[in-house]
């Protein structure tokens, strides 16, 4: 399946060429939080400079997808849309629950409120949001699976092009900033007071960020008709559950292993052949120490290894989507950024991220995503014509 | 695909057998509860009760989960008992949870704790029950089901969705089996929300064949299936179709066509087209409640009326439009069960069960 589009947009960026630019210089746009008002300490990494012609009242997360999918139907060249059967497939974990503050507080005062905010949420699930916009007319898909969301929804596209579902499909996720998870990842203890610091030895927790991340992948056959080709595709897929705890990573990585294995199997490659890997990577104790385990023990501890998260904070579900395409922006141009933020190797874990721009050469990648709840998810890209 | 097992829980009860009793009765009146925060007033409802399931072992386990998740968690174990399958370790089992609001109860919990006690006060056990996935997390940990995890919400057509996906998984290979089902949870904002959206039935009587004006009752509950590519005798039946959007032709026409109208639009005239001439028709709407996920609560009926070869009276006769409505219950012939529904965009969502 090929990759013929990308879009996306973080604090790192407003699109692919301005991100690069940040990875490129070791940029790091985090900030204190202006979005909503909030008496925590905790910086985040916001987007800025929202473009006017994108504003959507209360539905940034909304904005957001768009922008990035805009960015990516115009890379791969898409725009008649009715013409193919297009799905629509995004995680999100902000835009699925209505959470408006405001209304709520209105409502537990005078036992009614308006209806604005219940009327955003009903029209604004984030597939069929999308869905409808572009006017795509194949399947469409919200996926909830926390902080894997994003990736897990390219592994939904996978499928349907596979069992044929769809000729092409707009994968990926976006999410906004927004006060439930800032509080709630508060309360968990995990939330960093100052720069995140991915595989530190003296990682203190995560950055909350936000933004979106978008790949168009179709089949082969179809991007043939369009007459359009791309040197990325989409090679593999896997997903696993630990089946351990809501919050905390299994120690062993059972269920990260096993989605490891599983996109490679899909892949028919072995981990030798992948080139570097764009890992979870959120700054917090438990995750990056079992993660780092798991790669080092599946890939060995020479492999190549960043987490974009010191650039992007943790985007929560958009994390999946924008880590896969700055995957395959790495594959294609042949470098991977510093891991912002690393300095100290931890010794309990047997690899560390590379520490400055680094050249990548080799015909595959990955990017990991391990969430609440257990849930462990890998994509693996593919490189055509390898520099 | 083929239904191996199904799991139901709603105010009626645990299990098939309670699906079985329900559909049997027929109609019966919600629940009648107090509305938060205003004295004397009330609101009908199809609650769970959940201290009327008999077994605790798994509401035990789950103790610090919310009501959402403790309902996903039943349904799913209840489908994977009712399969029959033993030595399921070894089998690579995925789980797709489908629902339109999630933990949307638990999300106002959150947000009474910053209103309440400030944002660095908050509990970190109802932000955790307040994601998600989390319902999808506990099946997993309760079954020790490792298999992929997915939670997925499309308002109308998340089920729809998830059987669409598994079926994909099946063919791929993904998977073994497939844990799918809906969960949703009645809750008083969004009650509220519907109240000013959608007629309330005064007399708590769901009317699908009225079609406009509708009423609505608020449900809850969880509806789940084990799905897999082999079927042994006993199966439900097989899921032979799924679309959403348009319907292509079926030269085969339905025994028995069940529709999801149930209130949740301000006008379900649409049914009237998508109802194939001489085909009875019902919908048990009435009997679980009007809820965005109904469709897996018709399937859980279909398919257990195609495994017994019985068929259930629709539970409510109102028929202004003279449809020819499924109105006596018994033993009967079936092959072909079709479940139509639609979203509030007029999008239509058709399912095909069968059974050879």
């Amino acid at each position: 399946m090929l990759i013929t589009g990308l879009g996306v947009i973080s604090a790192a960026g407003n699109n692919l060429s301005e991100t690069l630019d940040s990875f490129a210089s070791g940029q790091r746009n985090c900030g204190p939080l202006t979005l909503f008002p909030s008496q925590l300490p905790y910086p985040v990494f916001e987007v800025k400079n929202l473009p006017d012609n994108y504003y959507l009242e209360g539905r940034r997360t909304l904005s957001l997808a768009m922008i990035a999918v805009d960015q990516a139907l115009a890379d791969a060249r898409l725009s008649d849309i009715p013409k193919y059967r297009i799905g629509v497939c995004l995680g999100t974990t902000v835009a699925s629950q209505l959470n408006d503050l405001q209304f709520y507080m209105t409502y537990r005062e005078k036992n009614s409120a308006p209806m604005t905010a219940a009327d955003r949420f009903l029209k604004g699930n984030l597939a069929e949001y999308v869905s409808r916009r572009i006017g795509a007319r194949g399947p469409q898909l919200t996926v909830v699976n926390a902080c894997s969301s994003g990736t897990d929804a390219i592994g939904v596209a996978l499928s349907w092009l596979k069992s044929d579902l769809c000729d092409i499909v707009i994968a990926g996720g976006a999410d906004e900033l927004n006060h439930i998870p800032y509080c709630g990842f508060s309360s968990l203890g995990i939330v960093n007071p100052g720069l995140c610091a991915p595989f530190d030895r003296d990682r203190k927790g995560l950055n909350l960020g936000e933004g979106a991340g978008i790949m168009i992948i179709e089949k082969q056959s179809v991007a043939k008709i369009r007459g359009v080709t791309s040197d990325l595709f989409l090679a593999g897929f896997g997903a696993s559950g630990d089946a351990y705890h809501l919050t905390a990573p299994s120690p062993e990585g059972i269920g990260l292993k096993a989605s490891l294995r599983s996109a490679l199997a899909e892949a028919g490659i072995q981990p030798g052949e992948i080139a570097f890997i764009n890992a979870h990577g959120t700054g917090t104790l438990d995750n990056d120490l079992v993660e780092g385990n798991v790669l080092a023990d599946i890939f060995g501890q020479a492999v190549k290894m960043l987490s974009t998260k010191g650039y992007t904070g943790h985007t929560l579900g958009a994390a999946g989507g924008i880590e896969a395409a700055f995957t395959a922006a790495g594959l294609r141009y042949g470098w991977i950024p510093a891991s912002a933020g690393f300095e100290n190797r931890d010794e309990a874990i047997p690899l560390s991220p590379v520490g400055e721009k680094t050249s990548v050469s080799g015909q595959y990648a990955i990017s990991t995503s391990l969430a609440f709840g257990g849930n462990n998810a890998a994509v693996l890209l593919g490189l055509e014509n390898i520099k | 695909m083929n239904i191996l097992g199904t799991g139901i829980i709603f105010s009626r009860g645990l299990g098939v057998a309670a699906l079985e009793n329900a559909l049997r009765a027929g109609w019966q009146p919600p629940d009648e509860i107090d509305l938060p925060r205003s004295a004397g007033l009330k609101r009908l409802v199809y609650q769970v009760n959940l201290d009327a399931v008999p077994d605790k072992t798994l509401l035990k386990k789950n103790r610090r989960s919310d009501k959402l998740s403790k309902m996903a968690v039943l349904a799913a174990a209840d489908a994977l008992a009712d399969s029959g399958i033993a030595q399921t370790a070894d089998k690579r089992i995925g789980i797709i949870l489908s629902t339109a609001f999630g933990a949307h109860v638990t999300t106002f919990d959150f947000l009474d704790g910053i209103l309440d006690y400030g944002e660095a006060n908050v509990s970190p056990t109802t932000f955790s029950n307040s994601v998600h996935n989390a319902a999808a997390a506990y099946i997993s940990s309760s079954l020790n089901i490792k298999g992929p995890t997915l939670s997925i919400t499309q308002f109308r057509f998340s089920f729809q969705s998830a059987l669409q996906l598994a079926s994909a998984w099946l063919q791929q290979g993904r998977c073994d089996y497939v844990l799918a089902g809906a969960v949703d949870q009645y809750g008083a904002v969004l009650g509220y929300v519907a109240d000013q959206k959608l007629c309330s039935a005064p007399d708590g009587k769901i009317k699908p064949f009225t079609f406009s004006p509708t009423c609505h009752v608020p449900g809850e509950g969880a509806a789940f299936f084990l799905l897999g590519k082999a079927g042994p005798e006993n199966m439900y039946c097989s899921v032979t179709a799924i679309h959403t959007g348009a319907e292509p032709d079926n030269p085969n026409p339905p025994d028995i066509d069940i529709i999801d109208a149930d209130g949740m639009l301000p006008d379900e005239s649409a049914y009237i087209a998508a109802l194939r001439h001489g085909i009875p028709a019902t919908s048990y709407s009435p009997v679980f409640g009007s809820m965005m996920i109904t469709s897996a609560f018709n399937i859980a009926a279909g398919a257990l009326m195609l495994r017994n070869q019985s068929c259930y009276a629709a539970p409510v006769l109102d028929n202004p439009h003279n449809i020819r409505l499924l109105s006596e219950s018994g033993k009967r012939a079936m092959k072909q069960i079709r479940c139509t529904g639609y979203n509030c965009y007029g999008d239509k969502s058709v399912i095909y069960l069968g059974r050879d």
